[in-house]
């Protein structure tokens, strides 16, 4: 007995000294694997419990936060982008609207990463559809969190979620309506609802069987005050399904344009629109 | 800890191999191969092609390029999906120098490889997506390797054949991390783009 203790103990030992050396980044199984080191793993639970922790950046029911989509290998812009928004006084949080990675790869988003991790505010994220390539949806979930959650913060539901319906072969399951609605339904203590995700439902991405019953969905419910996206690579706002609801698509980062989003009451908004310089 | 469970599963076979066939009657005749035979095998981990991967190849102009297939998995642990990926390897090693009888040091590999994946979540089907919707391949990689090895020989197969054991390492790259540094000079160093290999190879 003691014998064979102490051999499991040896090749516990090795197995222990082994996944060690298959963790580190360099001795890389595969550029799709899905690793992230211990200390950059699931950032969405940890930035909302930063979120969470940290006083509001105003009294009442406003909420203030920075908009941008498609960091996708603009590494050098977005240095230059955490650069600006640390100068933006009052931010609540940043929102990135999909597309952390270009091709998926769990590298990308370590990259991206750590430049976003010197931003002085939490930050958010939403998946998009070059991170769901190759294996990147695993490598999304290991560096980031869940492809849909929400929280709620000064009053206001903020709802993330996956609607890169192509990435799918549009399977009519993303998004996921019936998470959507519970989400939805779920009003108590909340002036008003947030829409984030990457592909816009009046973008062909959107799964076409879909565009319909999401936007019902969303029409439901009154107290949803914003549809934000990206996708398209530039700004636009507007009311496509002309029922009331603001779409609105946030600038690439790449464009050294992001938006500032403040909100109060229950539907009203103002955005800023902010450039940056190139650093170098 | 699976992994490496499977890298000395695999090692004995390999190991094994390098247990001479006591050729009775053969001493002095050069041992003949056919063409298909491959000159070594290998067995590796890391590099971007498996995390454990195990292959084959040959050797032209004396010993100084080679060329190699394997075939590397991935757990679904690592990865979110249990991947293989098949590897077409070639090298060119200019130099070997011999340290003792027995050793021999290659300082210098250069060489470039292609793989294949099989098993992604989305390697992307026909008619996901319109024409030239994403310009680059979700299931193959390709990039440079440098590397160097070590070779100790002690199986003599004949009065003029050894088979040698060496351990090799290779850094590489891909396409992706390359693309990726080539648009970002300022902000990505050349180092955050590296892989390691690290592998034995028995020259038959």
């Amino acid at each position: 007995m003691r014998s064979s203790s102490q051999h499991v103990r040896r090749v516990g030992g090795a197995l222990v000294a082994g996944s060690w050396l298959m963790g580190c980044s360099l001795l890389e199984s595969s550029p799709n694997q899905a690793y992230a080191p211990a200390d950059e793993q699931y950032q969405t639970s940890r930035n909302l419990a930063r979120l969470a922790a940290q006083p509001p950046s105003h009294h009442g029911d406003t909420v203030r936060f920075v908009l941008v989509g498609d960091s996708q290998r603009f590494y050098d812009e977005t240095e230059d982008f955490v650069a600006s928004v640390n100068q933006q006084p009052r931010i609540d949080f940043v929102a990135i609207a999909g597309d952390i990675s270009d091709f998926g790869l769990g590298r990308e988003m370590h990259w991206i990463h750590r430049r976003l991790q010197k931003l002085h505010v939490p930050y958010l994220t939403v998946i998009g559809n070059h991170d769901e390539l190759g294996n990147g949806r695993a490598a999304y979930q290991k560096h980031f969190g869940p492809l849909n959650y929400s929280f709620v913060y000064q009053g206001t539901r903020f709802i993330c979620l996956d609607t890169n319906g192509r990435e799918y072969g549009f399977n009519g399951r993303v998004p996921d309506l019936e998470w959507l609605g519970q989400q939805l339904a779920d009003t108590t203590g909340i002036a008003r609802t947030v829409v984030i995700s990457h592909v816009p439902p009046n973008d062909a991405d959107f799964d076409p069987k879909l565009v319909q019953p999401y936007t019902q969905l969303l029409r439901r419910h009154p107290q949803v005050a914003l549809h934000l996206g990206a996708h398209i690579h530039r700004f636009t706002a507007g009311q496509p399904f002309h029922d009331g609801l603001t779409y609105l698509t946030a600038y690439p980062l790449k464009k050294r344009r992001y938006h500032v989003l403040t909100l109060w009451g229950q539907r009203y908004f103002r955005l800023e629109t902010i450039s940056y310089a190139k650093v170098r | 800890m699976r992994a490496l469970f499977l890298f000395l599963l695999l090692a004995v076979p390999l190991g094994s191999l390098a247990t001479p066939v006591a050729p009775p009657d053969s001493a002095g005749a050069p041992t003949a191969k056919h063409w298909f035979h491959p000159r070594h095998l290998l067995l590796q981990t890391g590099g971007g092609i498996g995390m454990v991967a195990a292959g084959a190849g040959y050797s032209y102009w004396h010993k100084r390029v080679s060329t190699d297939v394997l075939v590397g998995y991935v757990p679904k642990r690592h990865a979110g999906s249990k991947l293989t990926i098949v590897t077409l390897k070639a090298s060119y090693s200019p130099v070997r120098l011999p340290l003792t009888a027995d050793w021999q040091l290659t300082p210098l590999t250069v060489g470039a490889y292609g793989s294949y994946t099989i098993g992604l979540q989305n390697p992307g089907e026909p008619n996901q997506y319109p024409d030239d919707y994403y310009w680059f391949s979700r299931t193959l990689r390709y990039g440079p390797l440098l590397g160097s090895s070590i070779a100790y020989t002690a199986w003599p197969t004949s009065s003029d054949h050894s088979r040698s054991l060496a351990f090799y390492y290779e850094l590489g790259t891909n396409d992706l991390y390359l693309h990726s540094y080539l648009t970002n000079r300022h902000s990505l160093r050349p180092s955050q783009l590296l892989t390691l290999a690290i592998g034995l190879k028995m020259n038959l």
